[in-house]
């Protein structure tokens, strides 16, 4: 017998600092909580909305909806290879200046009078400016704060963030510039709607319990087995607002015929683009608010959720890959790791939006978690210090 | 005579699977599984399931950018095997069930679409 799992050693005195009391079943419906997590949180938090392999070189753009804000980001990478941030807006009277979701320009024309702005945001022709009683270099769009760690872009809605991406994302920098994904050159990617909050949206992701009663079949008990029923941890760590998990592997997995043909056909391609060993095989890091990572070389897939209203969300889920498809073998490989992970993401998505519709009900007041769910307790602790600091500072006039 | 062959040499009697199966991006492939019913993925999976890795050793001595038209059919084929094996191996009895709820993880770009 190995080491003890996680479920039969006594809780870390982390987890246990943040209580066992049940959680209230509120702030996972109501409208009022996500318009003060709106503010508080994702107003002023870093939200990785890209990679910067979509701008390969000077000229590429992408553009970015933020429903909770209503705001659309332009996102460029001008001649001196700085990445930019901007207000997807015109600044004459607001027109949203891009309407396609990414290219390659170095300007952009307002459709609706024709303001042109470089992709650094200047201002650089507008007809008949002569007759505005303003000038072209106060005219500029406005910067979004925007910085790339391990390739990710992230920006951030406050004009001025109380803290660099860097110092947000703590620990975590060192062991994510170690990985395949800042090197990744390509992606696959779907993307979901999902009514359901946020909060509950990500939790599915952050505990191993449901996996043998939702992904049964799909799931190919990599992270469960007959030593570790309930899929629990190796270990938890909670680093401020994020925190990690070093996922449980099991030793013999039950694999299908494809499934273990295609790893052996992925994993040759990945050996060769150095992309198969790093120390973070089963990492999996929680990064606040609303953004995982996961180490698995096969899967190597980066999710965020992003909010759009109290009970409606979009996630983004990529699986970043280093280099093109070399070979025939490697683009199977790489579209089964695609279409697997996607087959367990579909599981999810239904069984989060029952759970929702269950709590819209507001027959509970509260929701009670286990052990194992001691990730979904720290992020509501996390977030429910933000939400009633800002709360107070309301009342007192501050905001 | 045969006009010209849908598929390389070796690979005939996956010809009858081509027009349906071989999609060319994997949202489409996806949809083909999503579309298709019991039967068809099965007679498909018994016929492509022994040439696969055959197929994938002879995509493999080329450049994926210089594949002909029907090496490139043969690529779709072999991608969307990867779909119908997880309904037939994995999904089993309750891939209609699953199939429902599939298509709102919407596929957007893969590096095989580009
Ligand atoms: S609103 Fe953009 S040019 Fe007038
Ligand atoms: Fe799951």
């Amino acid at each position: 017998m190995n080491e003890l799992h996680q479920y039969q050693k006594p809780e870390s005195a982390e987890a246990l600092a943040l209580g066992t009391d049940p959680v209230p079943a509120g702030p996972y419906y109501q409208d009022d909580y996500f318009a003060l997590e709106r503010e508080s949180i994702f107003k002023r938090t870093w939200l990785n909305i890209g990679h910067v392999c979509e701008l390969p070189e000077p000229g590429y753009f992408i553009v970015r909806e933020l429903d909770f804000a209503n705001a659309s980001i332009l996102v460029t990478r001008a001649r001196d290879d700085v990445i930019r941030a901007f207000h997807n807006v015109c600044t004459h009277r607001g027109t949203q200046l891009v309407a396609t979701d990414s290219g390659k320009r170095s300007t952009f024309t307002c459709p609706y009078h024709g303001w042109t702005f470089n992709n650094t945001g200047e201002l650089r022709g507008a007809p008949d400016f002569e007759r505005f009683y303003v000038e072209k270099q106060d005219c500029g769009l406005h910067e979004v704060s925007v910085e790339v760690c391990a390739g990710l872009i992230f920006v951030n809605l406050d004009p001025s963030p109380t803290q660099g991406l860097r110092d947000f994302l703590g620990p975590f920098v060192d062991q994510w510039e170690q990985l395949p994904v800042a090197r990744a050159t390509t992606y696959s990617e779907y993307v979901y709607e999902i009514n359901a909050n946020w909060k509950l949206t990500y939790d599915n992701f952050q505990e191993n319990y449901h996996l043998r009663f939702i992904h049964a079949r799909s799931g190919g008990g990599g992270a469960v087995g007959e030593e570790n029923p309930f899929g629990y941890p190796i270990r938890y760590g909670f680093h401020g607002d994020h925190r990690t998990q070093e996922i449980w592997s099991n030793p013999s997995p039950v694999l299908s015929d494809t499934q273990k043909f295609a790893f052996g056909k992925l994993i040759p391609a990945l050996m060769q683009k150095d992309a198969l060993q790093h120390p973070f095989g089963r990492s999996y890091w929680a990064t606040f608010p609303n953004l995982f990572m996961i180490g698995t070389p096969t899967q190597p897939f980066v999710h965020y959720v992003m909010p759009v209203s109290a009970r409606k969300s979009r996630g983004v889920i990529r699986l970043y890959w280093v280099g093109e498809d070399t070979n025939a073998s490697e683009r199977f490989g790489r579209e089964f790791s695609m279409t697997m992970a996607r087959d367990v993401h579909s599981e999810d998505r239904r069984v989060i939006e029952a759970a929702q519709r269950g709590l819209n009900s507001g027959a509970l007041e509260h929701i009670h978690l286990q052990s194992q769910e001691v990730l979904l307790r720290h992020l509501f602790t996390r977030v429910d210090e933000k939400v009633q600091a800002y709360k107070k500072a309301l009342a007192g006039g501050a905001v | 005579m045969r006009q010209s062959s849908l598929l390389p040499g070796g690979f005939e009697t996956l010809e009858p699977f081509a027009e349906f199966w071989a999609a060319d991006t994997a949202a489409k492939r996806a949809h083909c599984r999503d579309i298709s019913n019991e039967s068809s993925r099965q007679d498909f999976y018994d016929a492509a399931v022994r040439l696969i890795p055959l197929a994938l050793e002879y995509l493999d001595t080329r450049p994926l950018a210089e594949l002909g038209d029907s090496e490139q059919r043969l690529m779709r084929l072999v991608l969307s095997f990867g779909h119908v094996a997880m309904a037939v191996e994995l999904q089993g009895s309750e891939e209609a069930e699953h199939a429902q709820w599939r298509p709102f993880m919407q596929i957007t770009t893969t590096p095989a679409d580009r």
